[in-house]
């Protein structure tokens, strides 16, 4: 008996977890699609009211800042995170010593919960409290940060406070795509006279694009469904300025009693996902096929 | 030998424990509550509610789901839709008529017919919690919104011994106070906060207009001369305020008011509860009615209340004619509000006892007289006055208002409008 079902178990290993795993992503994901297109306020109902939902949230201002914002904060995320999380790692990548202290700091804001640092960086930033007060007390009186106040700058903030989040994630990442590179290459750059700048310009990050396309979806997808960070950073304000589509959709759903605008709101926001997954996958596809042809 | 089953030691213990008080044939009452007060003075008073139930016989089942409203209601609906509600939830303002919609509820008629408990209550409280013609749910306290707290020190400061009784005299008070480098208004950076300055502002200026245009959201009177006026006042207050505040909680602030570098602040009464746990004594600020331009008390009313869920187990029935007993009695009002700094629903208590303060007496009084002059109104910041559909959209005109430089009129327009959105 035992024997008979030794060769089963890893199939049931993997696909009983696997299985529950869909049925809750792709069921859910469908319930929500449904609720959208009925007339659900506080709990979900039948009815089918076509597209009014979505036209409805489209039309708010709300959903208009935060699609804008959502766009701001996804493209300086995605820079700013990238650019530090690969400086950070060239540098580390220098055969320092301490190297896996100076890991360790870097790498641990991601420990942190997102509702903490935003609650730090928001008396970080409270500029009668924080950065600017200390700057201001040591001499320099004329400086100013007060974008956390400021209704057009007030979003860079949950940029910086998420890019030190995320950068040193996007450091481990970097790193070891930089360890994996063959050290034949940079020697054989080196006996050709390239400097470290542009050895790593010319040779080694050429040879890491794949680490590239892997950060950039994991913080995309990342951005996309910021919620905690803003709602402790800014909560969505001063005013509106700084809702992001993640807190429309909280916002719509549990504050208002709309499940159904607000699930229109969590399909808007799939689709900004998908904008971005699937034009990747196709990437994937069309290497594939290239790889075969080759 | 002696040998006891289980079922024969039970019943062996049961009959020792009989004369001790079980005597009843019926079930031991229970409820279970769920409500957003977990921490500080209003979790404290319910803790106390908890135990005076205990002490009446029943066992007690509280799960607080702390943050705002709303975030209690997402555990209500969720609890609803399994078909498991709590015996009895917290729930305010028009929500109640509109949550009833969708579970069965408690006809408390019975109950509040033999406590006499309609004619001690205010009439506005009375059509929010009889919403179809019958009980459903009970007020347990209430506070005055439109409150100010003056900082003893910063009074001191400009020279000032009494509170401002009208705008006109509120903004040259703060005026003074500026000029002498104090604050002059505290404020947070929340959504609340900001339409509660604003109704606050509005009331003052006339609750006729304020009952016309947020309650009845009557188009001329939102696009009338007094709503005007109340977003000039609120364009007042946001010069007076701390520019740097961001998503911060007025509660950070109040060691600067203390210390006198911040003058006033208004809002409910829910300030003395939160005041005595950060260990301010009543002589370190002055408290009162905010201004009222008309000079009559008037009063913007906030009260929480508990909704009655229908369960068929006996234990919760018996548990909750209990807690609906002990909601509507002296005993409990009085030991509640003492924790938390509110007012008693009943309007027929007597608070010259020491568990009150003078705030609690005062508002208490204004609270009659402003149901004699029919100057009572429903707090919008606080889901009163309308369900949470058309408040959402009016506080996000109002803290855009406070938050960013568009004139007056332009605010208005606004509000306005977006009530044209969602009536």
């Amino acid at each position: 008996m035992r024997a008979r079902l030794a060769p089963l178990l890893p199939w049931l290993a993997i696909w009983i977890p696997l299985g529950i795993c869909i049925a809750q992503v792709v069921g859910f994901t469908l319930y929500t699609l449904w609720i959208s297109f009925t007339p659900s306020t506080l709990v979900p109902e039948a009815g089918f009211v076509g597209l009014r939902n979505y036209q409805l949230v489209l039309a708010t201002r709300n959903w208009k800042t935060a699609a804008d914002n959502l766009v701001i904060y996804g493209l300086c995320f995605l820079a700013v995170t990238t650019a530090l999380g690969l400086l950070l790692a060239i540098l580390i990548d220098q055969k320092l010593r301490g190297e896996n202290l100076l890991r360790a700091i870097f790498l641990y804001p991601m420990a942190v919960s997102f509702v903490v640092t935003g609650v730090v960086w928001g008396w970080l930033l409270n500029p009668g409290l924080g950065i600017q007060r200390l700057v201001n007390d040591m001499g320099w009186a004329g400086f100013r940060f007060d974008w956390l106040i400021d209704r057009d700058r007030a979003i860079y903030t949950i940029v910086i406070a998420g890019a030190w989040q995320a950068s040193g994630f996007a450091m481990a990442l970097f790193l070891a795509g930089l360890r994996s590179v063959d050290s034949d290459l940079m020697k054989a750059a080196q006996i050709d006279g390239a400097g470290p700048l542009r050895t790593y310009r010319r040779v080694i990050l050429p040879s890491i694009w794949p680490i590239f396309i892997a950060v950039f979806v994991i913080l995309l997808q990342f951005a996309i469904k910021t919620f905690d960070l803003a709602m402790a950073l800014t909560g969505g304000g001063p005013g509106i300025a700084t809702l992001l589509p993640s807190i429309v959709v909280y916002d719509f759903m549990f504050q208002r009693g709309y499940l159904g605008r607000g699930s229109a709101a969590a399909v808007m926001m799939l689709l900004y996902l998908l904008a971005v997954l699937v034009p990747y996958g196709l990437f994937r596809r069309w290497r594939a096929a290239k790889a075969a042809s080759a | 030998m002696l040998s006891l089953n289980r079922r024969q030691l039970l019943a062996a213990s049961a009959a020792t424990a009989l004369p001790l008080g079980a005597a009843r044939a019926d079930v031991k009452p229970k409820v279970t509550v769920i409500s957003q007060w977990s921490a500080g003075s209003d979790g404290a008073a319910i803790t106390a509610l908890g135990k005076l139930f205990e002490q009446n016989g029943g066992e007690w089942i509280h799960n607080p789901v702390p943050g705002f409203t709303t975030d209690m209601m997402n555990k209500l609906r969720a609890q609803i839709l399994s078909g498991d509600p709590p015996a009895a939830s917290q729930l305010k303002g028009p929500e109640i008529a509109a949550w009833s919609k969708i579970a069965p509820t408690v006809n408390l008629d019975a109950q509040v017919d033999a406590a006499g408990y309609e004619k001690v209550v205010p009439p506005e409280l009375v059509k929010l919690h009889k919403p179809f013609g019958h009980w459903i749910a009970l007020p347990l306290q209430l506070y005055r919104l439109n409150t100010l707290w003056c900082s003893k020190k910063a009074m001191d400061k400009v020279g000032a011994t009494e509170l401002p009784k009208t705008w006109a005299e509120f903004n040259a008070l703060a005026t003074k106070m500026q000029a002498a480098g104090i604050q002059p208004v505290m404020n947070a950076g929340v959504r609340w906060d900001n339409g509660m300055i604003w109704e606050i502002a509005l009331n003052g200026i006339s609750p006729a207009a304020y009952r016309k245009a947020i309650m009845e959201l009557d188009d001329a009177a939102l696009r009338g001369p007094e709503v005007l006026a109340a977003f000039e006042q609120t364009r007042r207050f946001t010069g007076w305020m701390d520019p740097n505040v961001g998503n911060q909680p007025y509660a950070s602030y109040i060691p600067k008011f203390l210390s006198g570098d911040i003058g006033m602040l208004m809002m409910g009464g829910w300030v003395q509860g939160v005041f005595r746990g950060a260990g301010l004594q009543y002589s370190d600020y002055i408290v009162g009615p905010a201004p009222q331009d008309n000079g009559k008390p008037a009063f913007i009313l906030n009260a929480d209340a508990f909704i009655f869920w229908q369960r068929k187990e006996p234990e919760f029935k018996a548990g909750q004619e209990l807690m609906a007993k002990l909601v509507m009695s002296k005993e409990a009002q009085k030991m509640y509000s003492g924790i938390t700094g509110s007012v008693p629903v009943r309007t027929d208590m007597d608070l010259s006892d020491a568990t009150f303060s003078n705030q609690q007496r005062e508002t208490s009084a204004a609270l009659g007289k402003s149901v004699q002059s029919g100057q009572v109104v429903l707090s919008l910041a606080h889901n009163m006055a309308q369900p949470n559909q058309i408040t959402a959209a009016m506080l996000d005109v109002l803290t855009e208002f406070v938050h960013d430089k568009t004139p007056p009129k332009e605010g208005q327009k606004r509000l306005a409008e977006a009530v044209d959105g969602v009536r």
